[in-house]
């Protein structure tokens, strides 16, 4: 089962071509890591399952991302604020909304209009313990997020995102911004995690890309290079620049 | 470093310390001058008094002499009635017209409880002769109950006079004509209240909406740059000339309203037109200090563009939109300009929307202007606005910081 099937996806900033006529899969409950070096365009699809990039005036695109098989999701008839909250977004940096925990956690649900205040604790207590962050703050829910270490307030973005159920979660370098101890706890998080959702990960770090994904594209100048299980990419990589990629040749 | 060069770092520095310790001078001096000229005017009843003089016919009902002892602080001008228990004294106003000033009431003294007879709305309340009222006439009765009259319009021309005859003659006192002392500014008080409050209800809708729209709606494009350069030149507008603008084309609205003279009403209307560039200017900047990922993050969980900007954008500016609002008040306050041709010059005590009135600034212009320039009470004004808009511009400093460091992180 496929999450989305993209089809000879072309962007433009103006114009830059940032991705060049790509086709992936993404299957289902999988981890799927985008690698390669800095401006090829990793971030820009990954703005495109959510359609984010809606939000940046001058951008073109044209070619096919269907989603669960046969839906597109630049379609007219999809409804933006629908697709968003079926597929999450988890961005580089921390960013909580500066009110309480609890706050930050109901926020997407409140926002569909859900005001039943049983159903709500129950999500975010049922978001914060998928999110292995429950046991540290099920005592000061009302506490300020902007008071937790970097750490924490990452899984609480990642809390926030899945208290909506989405199917699909993606992650522009989650644990680019946090230290060892952080990061682990949020990789062993996307381990049980990839259980329900499907997981769209960028990343910089070719072992935590080993680690932790199922599937691995590279991407160099916004063209997909090469595509396919991590452990063939990284073993018996097909292109010699996805191989001088991953030994740290260049990039 | 060479001779020459710190020579001549020595004379820049000193340029910089003499302009900046003028400044400071001026500043200093600035206040030192309100606050003695003004300190000695300024007192609670002057912000509770009618700024005219009424003149007050009030009746005791022949209430009948009785006997008061006279207050412990017995001045040689004070004279004190022990049948009806309050001193008088002499006095002459600013046109060095005599009066006859009502200096003590005794706490059991009939003079708390007199009628109005004055015809008006007042007639037939319960009214207490205040401290400082102008005696002009009291009619008492005398032993073979003709009623007589003491004061300057009746038999007696000082306090002394009228005193002494009371205390000889008198059995029962009828009625009093007097004059409230006036001076006051409670209506230009008033009606500074309520401009600003007309102005902000009018002005902060338009111009939060209007920056809303500007910042987080339009899209970047010519025609969004050219009307943020236009409300930057709406700013540059000197005030003098909005108020032009009022008294030529807002007041065809106000007259939609049936009003067809200078109001409060047009006064705030000019007022929210000047305020507009600030409000919106306040506004966008503290639009522009939400971090642009809090909106990323909203959108990206399913919110509606309206609700990012009512959940997360708006709640995150409004410490800047209330400084916003605090500096547009200092701004009202100190208008004079724009609101003497849009409100007029006319002191009114009790101040209506659909009419003319003065704000505190205008007022100050109204006592400086007459033909007697009443300085005492124009310093007293001038204290008290000044006293309000540092207040205010200390809060929106206080405000600043705190934003400031809130988004430190
Ligand atoms: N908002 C934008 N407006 C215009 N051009 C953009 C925008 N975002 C990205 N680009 C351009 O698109 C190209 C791809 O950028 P993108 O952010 O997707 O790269 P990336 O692979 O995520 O890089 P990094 O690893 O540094 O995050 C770059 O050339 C970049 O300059
Ligand atoms: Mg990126």
């Amino acid at each position: 089962m496929l999450a989305f099937k993209v089809e000879n996806l072309n962007l433009w900033y103006e114009d830059n071509h940032a991705l060049i006529d790509v086709s992936m899969d993404v299957p289902r409950n999988q981890v799927t890591a985008l690698i390669g070096p800095s401006g090829c365009g990793k971030s820009t699809l990954l703005r495109c399952f959510n359609r984010m990039n809606d939000l940046i005036p001058k951008t073109k695109i044209t070619g096919k991302i269907l989603m669960k098989g046969d839906v597109e999701i630049r379609d007219p008839s999809v409804d933006v604020v629908k697709l968003r909250t079926d597929v999450g977004m988890v961005f580089q940096s921390p960013n909580p909304f500066p009110m309480s925990i609890f706050d930050n956690v109901a926020y997407g649900l409140r926002c569909q209009g859900i005001k039943d205040k049983k159903q709500l604790s129950a999500t975010v207590e049922r978001s914060l313990r998928q999110a292995a962050l429950w046991d540290e703050v099920k005592d000061s829910l009302q506490r300020n997020a902007l008071k937790l270490s970097g750490g924490q307030q990452q899984r609480l973005c990642i809390a926030r995102a899945i208290a909506l159920e989405p199917s699909v979660l993606l992650m522009d370098e989650p644990t680019s911004a946090l230290d060892p101890i952080a990061t682990a706890k949020i990789e062993d998080l996307m381990q049980s995690l990839k259980q329900m959702y499907t997981i769209v990960i960028v990343t910089h770090s070719m072992s935590q890309a080993a680690r932790i994904s199922d599937q691995t594209a590279f991407f160099l100048l916004g063209e997909l290079i090469e595509a396919g299980p991590t452990a063939e990419i990284f073993q018996v990589p097909k292109d010699k620049r996805t191989e001088d990629y991953i030994s740290g040749k260049f990039g | 470093m060479n001779k020459a060069r710190r020579r001549k770092d020595i004379m820049r520095t000193s340029v910089t310390w003499i302009s900046a310790s003028l400044a400071v001078l001026v500043l200093t001096s600035i206040f030192v001058f309100v606050f003695k000229r003004g300190a000695g005017t300024f007192s609670w009843s002057m912000l509770k008094d009618d700024y005219w003089s009424k003149n007050y016919l009030v009746a005791f009902g022949d209430v009948a002499a009785n006997d008061f002892a006279p207050p412990d602080t017995d001045s040689e001008d004070e004279f004190f009635s022990r049948k009806f228990g309050f001193g008088l004294a002499d006095s002459v106003d600013k046109e060095n017209n005599q009066l006859m000033l009502v200096t003590t009431v005794s706490a059991l003294s009939p003079l708390h409880e007199g009628t109005i007879t004055t015809a008006g709305p007042d007639q037939g309340k319960v009214m207490a002769i205040p401290l400082n009222a102008r005696i002009r006439r009291i009619d008492y009765l005398d032993q073979e109950n003709n009623v007589k009259s003491t004061g300057l319009l009746g038999q007696d021309h000082s306090a002394e006079g009228a005193i002494e005859r009371l205390e000889q003659e008198a059995t029962a006192i009828r009625e009093i004509y007097f004059q409230s002392t006036g001076g006051g500014i409670r209506g230009s008080i008033i009606a500074t209240l309520m401009l600003i409050g007309l102005t902000l209800l009018f002005s902060l809708p338009l111009g939060i909406s209007a920056a809303i729209y500007l910042h987080e709606v339009a899209p970047r494009n010519k025609v969004t740059d050219w009307i943020r350069a236009a409300v930057e030149m709406l700013a540059g507008v000197p005030s003098i000339i909005f108020g032009l603008m009022g008294v030529s084309m807002l007041f065809r609205v106000t007259n939609l309203f049936g009003i067809t003279t200078q109001s409060v009403l047009l006064g705030s209307f000019t007022m929210t037109i000047m305020l507009l560039p600030l409000i919106m200017r306040q506004t966008e900047e503290a639009l522009i200090v939400v971090p642009g990922s809090l909106r990323m993050a909203s959108l990206s969980l399913g919110a509606s563009t309206t609700q990012t900007i009512f959940k997360v954008v708006l709640p995150n500016a409004l410490p800047g939109i209330l400084s916003a609002t605090l500096l547009s008040m200092s701004r009202i306050i100190g208008e004079s300009a724009a609101l003497i041709f849009t409100m007029g010059t006319a002191i009114s005590d009790s101040p209506k929307i659909s009419q003319g009135a003065t704000t505190l600034a205008v007022h100050i212009w109204t006592v400086m202007a007459g033909e007697q320039p009443n300085f005492e009470l124009a310093t007293a004004i001038s204290l008290l606005i000044l006293v309000l808009v540092l207040g205010l511009n200390v809060t929106v400093k206080l405000l600043t910081y705190r934003i400031n460091k809130k988004w430190q992180v």
